[in-house]
């Protein structure tokens, strides 16, 4: 009785109990013997190194060295913030490699959870620009020691994203545009203090080598109070404010460049701004976990995020700076400037305000106070 | 003489005491009916002590520690409960959680009492059929049904483009989504199934002869209603409001995704507190106070409903 003459019966409403059960029972079979087809013969999901990162980075482009050599992609797990992912990391998840920003990397090394790359291990290594690592970021003592914690693979802006139809600009474009109180209730901020406490700091003219101060900070968080009663949203769920921005529900947000450029594909007039003020600037990149299992496949993942294959993806779909010099080759200076990039990554960083890193205990002050702000306080 | 007996004592006493030991086993479990009853327990008992009471015995210890970078100071103190205490935003905080999960729940327990009711004495044939639809919304996750009220609500969603379509608004409706209406909204739906039973299995547990006698006697349906079913009913639609407040007051996912800046709950900083804030001790103590409360309205619920027996009876 083949599967045809099963269906019949059942529609003509003569399938038999034991002719039905015998059905139930091959079904049930085969689904037990579903894992024991071969399969590609290739390395299971648990031997594949781990990368813990951000949605979105989680796609084959950045990858495609990684696949040829191991046959399938590293295995991923998201998170939505940096400081989600260090809670999760500290209460002992354990990824090969992990992926936080430049402002993160003191306080993350700290927690011993990682180990310094050997970047002899890396073969693209030498096409990396070393103005993006030969950074405070690595200098875990405050001192350059040569250990480099973060490789970078990303760099890029954290800026106002706004409808050109929709919002009306009053002379240059300027940080003053997120606080236009004609946009009350149409403007979103990010939800994480790494990006809106600097932000803030930026509009109220404190010099990023004196965030730590008293002073700064109650001027900060006076300027971050004024801006909360016209802000609609703050998330970090850069769908939705990209949907927002899309349906004119907002005018304006701070957001990354992968915003804008998406909206632009899909058509939508909107600008990436360039404050007159300066936008607010970072690299990020992966780290090693200090206990990476798969040590091995967790070079070749960070190896293969800084090919020139992925950077030039990174550039064209997400509009981040690639951190490897070919990755430039297929791009015109014009059609960089235009999503704020440059190809000499330094004209971008230093002409905004580089992220510095702040202590552990600063940090936590400025998150809580952040989030007093946001809930009305 | 003494000596010659304690010494000959054991090997007498050995054989027949032991079987008598075993023999008071079962003569104790045979007696007493509570202890097969915990007998048959253990196993749940001692993984629900293990899992809850032990998690809750550290959180508590927790909450009188203090955060020191990455660790722990020790010292026992109150200088977490002190900081919830003077300031403002906690108290406001909970205030607000209070709130919203208050409207919600009453919302739910008033719309799912007169569904409970038609499927309860109305409904004759398929019964099962009417609750599993009822409970269907929970056959997808959480998040799911967040989401969905997201695009019900949203700038260009489904109410806004209806209305639009009518003619009704001209510029949609802003208020809808980002706000506190939308986070009760999207509670009492969710959460809907966990207010329905246990009014509809109270409301189908009274007896229908107490109906026709208080009819005999000359009630009206609206009397009948008033003085029979509702007071029966009672005990479900209390278990459905603690089965409805005590999850949504704690909430943190709905706020964070359909909420707007005005409205963060308790949850949500109890979360942060333990994520990007990194200070779980206070996270600890804001959890107990929580807990404090709920206790509390639980006990003057549970008077209330005395009293009320009391004055109904």
């Amino acid at each position: 009785m083949d599967v045809l003459d099963q269906l019949g019966a059942v529609r003509d409403g003569k399938l038999s109990r034991r002719a039905f059960n015998r059905t139930l029972f091959a079904a049930g079979v085969t689904m037990a013997a579903m894992p024991l087809i071969p399969r590609r013969a290739v390395a299971s999901p648990e031997d594949q190194a781990t990368y813990f990162t951000w949605g979105g980075f989680d796609v084959p482009e950045m990858f495609v060295p990684y696949v040829e050599k191991h046959g399938e992609l590293p295995n991923f797990s998201i998170y939505g913030s940096t400081e989600d992912a260090l809670t999760k990391l500290r209460s002992g998840f354990v990824a090969d490699v992990a992926h936080p920003c430049s402002s993160d990397i003191p306080n993350w090394v700290s927690t011993g959870l990682f180990q310094p790359i050997d970047t002899s291990r890396l073969s693209n290594w030498p096409d990396v620009f070393p103005e993006l690592y030969d950074m405070p970021y690595n200098q875990a003592n405050g001192q350059p020691d040569g250990k480099i914690w973060m490789v970078p693979f990303e760099w890029g802006q954290s800026s106002i994203i706004y409808r050109t139809d929709l919002f009306e600009l009053e002379g240059e474009e300027s940080w003053d545009m997120m606080w236009d109180a004609r946009y009350a209730g149409r403007l979103g901020s990010l939800a994480t203090a790494s990006d809106a406490w600097w932000v803030g700091a930026i509009k109220a003219g404190v010099p990023f080598e004196e965030i730590g101060t008293d002073a700064s900070f109650d001027k900060i968080a006076a300027v971050l109070r004024e801006q909360r009663p016209l802000i609609r949203v703050y998330t970090d769920d850069t769908t939705s404010t990209d949907n927002a921005m899309a349906s004119g529900e907002l005018v304006a947000v701070l957001g990354w460049n992968s915003s804008a450029l998406s909206l632009q594909t899909q058509g939508v007039p909107v600008k990436f701004a360039q404050p007159k003020e300066g936008a607010l600037t970072w690299v990020c990149g992966p780290m090693l976990h200090a206990q990476a299992p798969n040590l091995d496949r967790a070079y070749d993942i960070i190896d293969s995020l800084i090919s020139a294959p992925s950077g030039e993806f990174i550039l064209a779909d997400y509009g981040y700076g690639a951190v490897n010099r070919k990755s430039f080759e297929p791009f015109d200076d014009a059609m960089l400037a235009s999503m704020g990039l440059s190809r000499d990554p330094n004209t971008i960083l230093q002409a905004g305000h580089f992220g510095l890193p702040q202590s552990l205990e600063w940090n936590a002050k400025i998150v809580s106070e952040f989030e007093a702000i946001k809930s009305g306080f | 003489m003494r000596e010659l007996l304690q010494s000959q004592a054991p090997p007498v006493a050995d054989g027949p005491v032991a079987r008598a030991r075993t023999g008071l086993i079962s003569r104790m479990l045979f007696k007493h009916e509570y202890l097969r009853g915990y007998g048959l327990l253990a196993p749940a008992l001692i993984v629900t002590g293990l899992t809850v009471l032990v998690p809750c015995a550290l959180l508590v210890t927790l909450s009188f520690w203090t955060q020191v970078g990455y660790d722990y100071d020790t010292t026992l103190t109150l200088q977490n409960y002190r900081t919830a205490y003077e300031k403002p935003i906690y108290g406001a905080l909970l205030e607000r959680s209070l709130w919203i999960s208050g409207i919600a729940t009453i919302v739910t327990v008033l719309l799912c009492y007169p569904m409970a009711y038609y499927v309860a004495f109305h409904v004759h044939r398929h019964k099962m059929i009417w609750i599993i639809l009822i409970t269907l919304p929970f056959w997808t996750s959480y998040l799911l049904r967040v989401f969905a009220w997201k695009v019900i609500l949203g700038y260009e969603g489904v109410i806004n483009s209806g209305l639009m379509h009518l003619g009704l608004i001209t510029e949609p409706l802003r208020f809808l989504l980002y706000s506190n209406t939308a986070v009760s909204i999207t509670l009492a739906h969710s959460w809907a199934a966990f207010a329905l039973l246990p009014i509809y299995v109270s409301l189908e547990k009274i007896d229908k002869s107490y109906l026709e006698a208080a009819a005999d006697l000359g009630d009206g349906p609206v009397l009948r209603f008033l003085r029979i079913t509702l007071p029966l009913s009672l005990p479900g639609v209390i278990a459905s409001v603690f089965l409805m407040f005590i999850p949504t007051l704690g909430d943190y996912v709905t706020p964070a995704m359909v909420g707007g800046p005005d409205s963060t709950m308790i949850g949500t900083l109890i979360q942060l507190q333990f994520g990007s804030i990194n200070n779980w001790p206070m996270g600890a103590a804001l959890s107990v106070v929580l807990v404090i409360v709920i206790c509390v309205l639980g006990l003057c619920s549970y008077g209330l409903t005395k009293a009320f027996r009391r004055w109904a009876v």
